[in-house]
Parts: structure tokens; sequence; C-alpha cells
């Protein structure tokens, strides 16, 4: 109950804080893009965090997702509504094609077999110009403003709209985490042997997970072309810019648990953009040394993340006998 | 009436031949125990009924259904299932949830709740529930591996050394336990060391050596089998002269 009502209170406060930033300003869409990779990090969170098996390779869901929707809407004036279903489809039934190989892999052979595939995704999209534009990149073409239409004159909305994506994307994630199938991850992840020989499909479960995951993912890519409204291969499908980054916002935050992307996204994302507001006119590069020198110290000061920093200091409280 | 049956079972590792031609067969609601000097096969064997081991020949039969390829949890849900020599726990998890996913075979979350509380309270560790696994003392672990595979409702239960490091006392419920599951209509095989507590509790001793069966008796006739107590003391002076 207490819990609700503080989620209820921290959707309500990001609700109200959209509402007072400038609707056509920067810091909007700081917002929009932070909880945006909130939910991209969420959505990883499950076979990152649930599954524990570190994939650096979900750009490629995300990029799928981008370019389904868009370029339904392009060549067929399909809404970016449906072309997220498909997207969706889509992207989970490509993670469903990685998962099969890889799921037997563990630790650094996983990540880096994911991460192959993402490379892979980003070549194609690269050479395959006829439906992609190549590394040109496609335009979001314009349409009339509407809500079915996915169309927008102000970032208000796109800023709701993502918020409403993290809530579904947590929600998800929690439901996983609670129910049969978080039991049967955690066994998994810690013994996969034992856990089959109790009756846990360890095959089964893992692919669901990583379907689950990359159809979440691979929606969130139709939010992030409408909001970006150009994306290029490079960008969707990149490593640093998505595979990386959402692993990144997961690990800061605290992996495993519902409330560490979150937490990663709100410190990482604004981080990024304050560091290059402040220094990428100093000197070339040192934006991104001193964003780098930061996250080390954080993951040096808190391996687990940002969470248990929460977790002691709701311990802390709870030994002063403050409810 | 027989609930498992073994056939000519084998398995090669590299050089060693691990099970070779293993056959017998059980009846529901026996008691068997397998005992056999180290690196016998005794491990291999429950590890290649449940499923975790393929054999390179031989058949199981589990209350007349093949086993022959099916994975370790399809085996489990048939009713069969282990417990592991060296425990293995989930450490990072409650005792409670370690048992729930068990559970969880044959119920919702719920429910699987309640059956884990009732196998915890079996093995005499409910007061433990909330605790990490990883945290307890190692003859507690085996105990809650013990109320784990009973979460599965097995019909075969293979019990691989449970009983190693505890005290006479605990032995003593362990005993009892496997009677009680006994009662209950569960078929047990069980590895153990502990020689009085397996003549003790056992209807019927299979013994391994070098992967071959050597024995199958009741306690009485495999203890004075000459066969017996040369693998586990060695050929007697006067047998090594003649």
């Amino acid at each position: 109950m207490k819990r609700c009502l503080a989620l209820a209170a921290a959707i309500a406060a990001v609700a109200l804080l959209a509402l007072l930033l400038d609707p056509r300003g920067y810091w909007i869409r700081v917002l929009t893009f932070t909880l945006l990779f909130a939910a991209m990090a969420q959505a990883w969170n499950i076979v990152g965090g649930l599954a524990n098996q570190t994939s650096l390779g979900h750009a490629a869901f995300f990029g799928i997702g981008a370019y389904t929707s868009t370029v339904l809407l392009l060549k067929f004036g399909i809404s970016p509504w449906l072309g997220m279903l498909a997207g969706g489809a889509l992207g989970g039934l490509a993670a469903l094609v990685i998962a099969i190989p890889t799921m037997r892999l563990q630790g650094h052979y996983f990540a880096l077999a994911t991460l192959a595939f993402g490379e892979v995704m980003r070549v194609i999209a690269n050479v395959w110009t006829s439906l992609t534009g190549g590394p040109g990149g496609l335009s979001v073409p314009f349409v009339p403003p509407s809500l079915a239409g996915y169309s927008f004159k102000l970032l208000r909305p796109h800023a709701y709209i993502a918020l409403a994506a993290l809530v579904a994307v947590t929600a998800v994630f929690e439901i996983i985490r609670r129910g049969a199938m978080g039991y049967r991850l955690r066994a998994i992840k810690q013994n996969p042997a034992a856990a089959e020989v109790i009756g846990v499909d360890t095959t089964r479960v893992k692919l669901q997970a990583a379907v689950i995951s990359g159809a979440l993912i691979a929606m969130l890519g139709t939010l992030y072309a409408q909001v970006a409204v150009f994306f290029d291969p490079d960008t969707v499908f990149g490593i640093a810019s998505i595979s990386i980054r959402i692993a990144l916002i997961a690990i800061i935050g605290g992996v495993g648990t519902a409330a560490g992307p979150i937490l990663g996204a709100f410190f990482i994302i604004p981080l990024e953009e304050v560091m290059n507001d402040l220094l990428s006119s100093r000197a070339a590069g040192l934006s991104q040394l001193v964003f780098g020198v930061i996250l080390i110290s954080v993951i040096l000061w808190q391996p687990r993340g940002f969470i248990t920093v929460f977790g002691a200091l709701r311990a802390r409280l709870s030994r002063a006998g403050v409810p | 009436m027989t609930i498992l049956d073994v056939r000519s079972l084998s398995r090669r590792f590299g050089g060693l031949q691990a099970l070779s031609e293993v056959t017998f067969s059980v009846n529901q609601g026996e008691i068997v125990g397998v005992i056999g000097p180290n690196g016998a096969g005794k491990t291999t064997l429950f590890s290649t009924l449940v499923g975790l081991i393929r054999p390179d020949a031989g058949t199981v039969t589990l209350d007349g259904k093949d086993l022959a390829g099916l994975k370790p949890h399809t085996v489990a849900s048939l009713g069969m299932t282990k417990t592991f020599q060296n425990v293995a726990l989930f450490a990072e998890s409650s005792v409670l949830d370690n048992v729930l996913t068990a559970g969880l075979l044959r119920h919702g979350v719920d429910a699987a709740r309640s059956e884990a509380l009732n196998c915890l309270d079996r093995v005499g560790l409910r007061a433990v529930a909330h605790k990490q696994a990883g945290n307890l003392s190692f003859p507690e672990r085996a105990r809650v591996e013990l109320a784990r595979a009973l979460c599965t409702a097995p019909k075969v239960l293979l019990l691989d050394e449970v009983m190693a490091a505890l005290n006479p006392a605990e032995m003593a419920g362990i005993m009892r336990l496997i009677r009680s599951l006994r009662d209950d209509g569960v078929t047990l095989l069980v590895v153990e060391h502990h020689m009085r507590a397996i003549m003790n509790v056992c209807d019927r001793i299979l013994v391994l050596n070098f992967g071959r069966l050597l024995a199958d008796g009741t306690p009485g006739q495999v203890a004075s089998d000459p066969k017996v107590i040369e693998a586990y003391l060695g050929r007697s002076v006067e047998a090594a002269h003649r």
C-alpha cells in the first residue's frame, strides 16, 4: 500500500515536471528521453537482471522497432501505433531467433554473441538501402497532429507517452519478477541443473524472457522514432548509443530490481546532457572523459548500483523509528 | 508393482566406464539403498535416471513410461527427481523460495507457497524459512534440498547422501522421514556411505562397483556376500596367497 502511494506520487511528480517545463524547450526533451531510456533499461532488465544474461545486443530489437513503424508509415501510411505492434512482433521474433543459439552461452560469451548480432543488424540496415534508406537514415514523415496518428505539435504528449511506457514496462517486469516466471528465472540464474531437476523447463523460460524483453524494447523503438523524427542505422542499432547505454543504466541503478533502471536513467541521461552542455566547448572529448570518470566512481562506490544506497537509507530510517 | 525399471544402462566418460549394463527394478513403496566404493557410479546412476546425463545404451522406464531422451524437467513432472550430493541450492534465495520454486511444477505461486511450507515442516526447517539458503549450515542445507525435492510431489525420490555430515540425532530424524515418505507411497532410492543407517532403513540394497551392479538383495544377503566384502575391503590375505 505504502509502495503504491510512493509510486503514484513519483508518477504525479514526473507528470507535473512535464507540465512545468517549457513545452518547446530543451529540458522536456531530456525528460522524454530519460523516461524512454528508463523504459528501455527496464525491458533489458528482464533478460539482464532476472535471467542474469548480460545482453549487449538489445539495439538489434530496438532498431527493428524503430524501422518497422517508420517504414510502414512511409510506404503504406500505417499509423505508428499499429506499426509499434508490428515492430513488437518482429522484435520478439528476432529475439527468439537469436536466443535459440545463444541461450546456452554464459557470461562474456553471451555478451559477445549478442553484441555481434546487434552489429549484424546495423550492417544490414546500412546496406539494405531500398528499405531503410541506408546510412542516410529515415525521416519520420509529418502528419497532421493527432493522438491516433501519434503526431503532436509539442513535446509534452511525447513525455506523457514515454511515462506511460515506463509504467507499463515496469509493471510487466514486476509481474514477471513476483510470479512463477520470476522464481524460475532466479532458479536458472543460480543453478540451472538443479532448476531442471526440480521441474523447471529452463529452455522454455529463457526463451520466454528473451522474447518478452525483445518485443518490449522493439515497441519502445517506435516511441524513439516518433520523438527523434530522424534516425539512421548507427543511432538505433548503435552499440554505444543503445546497447551499452541501456545495460549501463540498469547496472548503475541496480540490476534485477524494478527501481534500478529508473534511478539509473534519471542519473545517466541528464548527466550526459549536462556534461555535453558544460564541457563540449572547452576541449574535444572532455565531456566524455568526465562522464566516464563519474560512472567509474559510482560503480566503485556502489558496485551493485544506486539501489543499495536507498536500501541502506531505508534500513537506517526504520532503525531510527521513522515510519 | 514395478515403478522403476532399469535395463542394461551404460555410460562412458572418455576412458572411464561409469555405468556398465546396470539392470534392476524397483517396486512401488520400496526403500532401496545404493552403495559402493567412491567412484563406483552411484551419482552417475542417479543423474542418468533423472535425465541430467544421457546414457550411451539401455532404458529407464518410470511407471510404464520410457524416459529415453526426456529432459530432467519432464522426468520431474512424470514423478522422479533427485537431490544433489554436494548440495545445489539457490544460495541467494530464501529457504522458502528454494522450495516454492519446486512447488511451481504442480501449483500456482500461492498454492506452491503453502505446499513449500508443508515440506519445510516435514524436514523441520519451517523456523528458518525466511533465511537466505546460502547462510545455513551444511546439514540444514541438505535438508532444504530434501524439502525442495519433496515439493515436486515425486513418486520416486532419489536421495544422494542427504545424511552426510549429520549427527546421530539428525540422522535418526531423516530415517524417520524416509520411512514416513514410504508410508505415503513414495518410492525411495538412497545413496549413503553410512552403513548402519542404510542397512537399517532399506528393504533392499544395490551394490555398485566400477559401474557394474555387483549385488542386489536384502541388507542381510548383501552384507554377507563375499563379492561385496571384497569390493569394500579388498581380497582377504589367504585368498591373495592362494
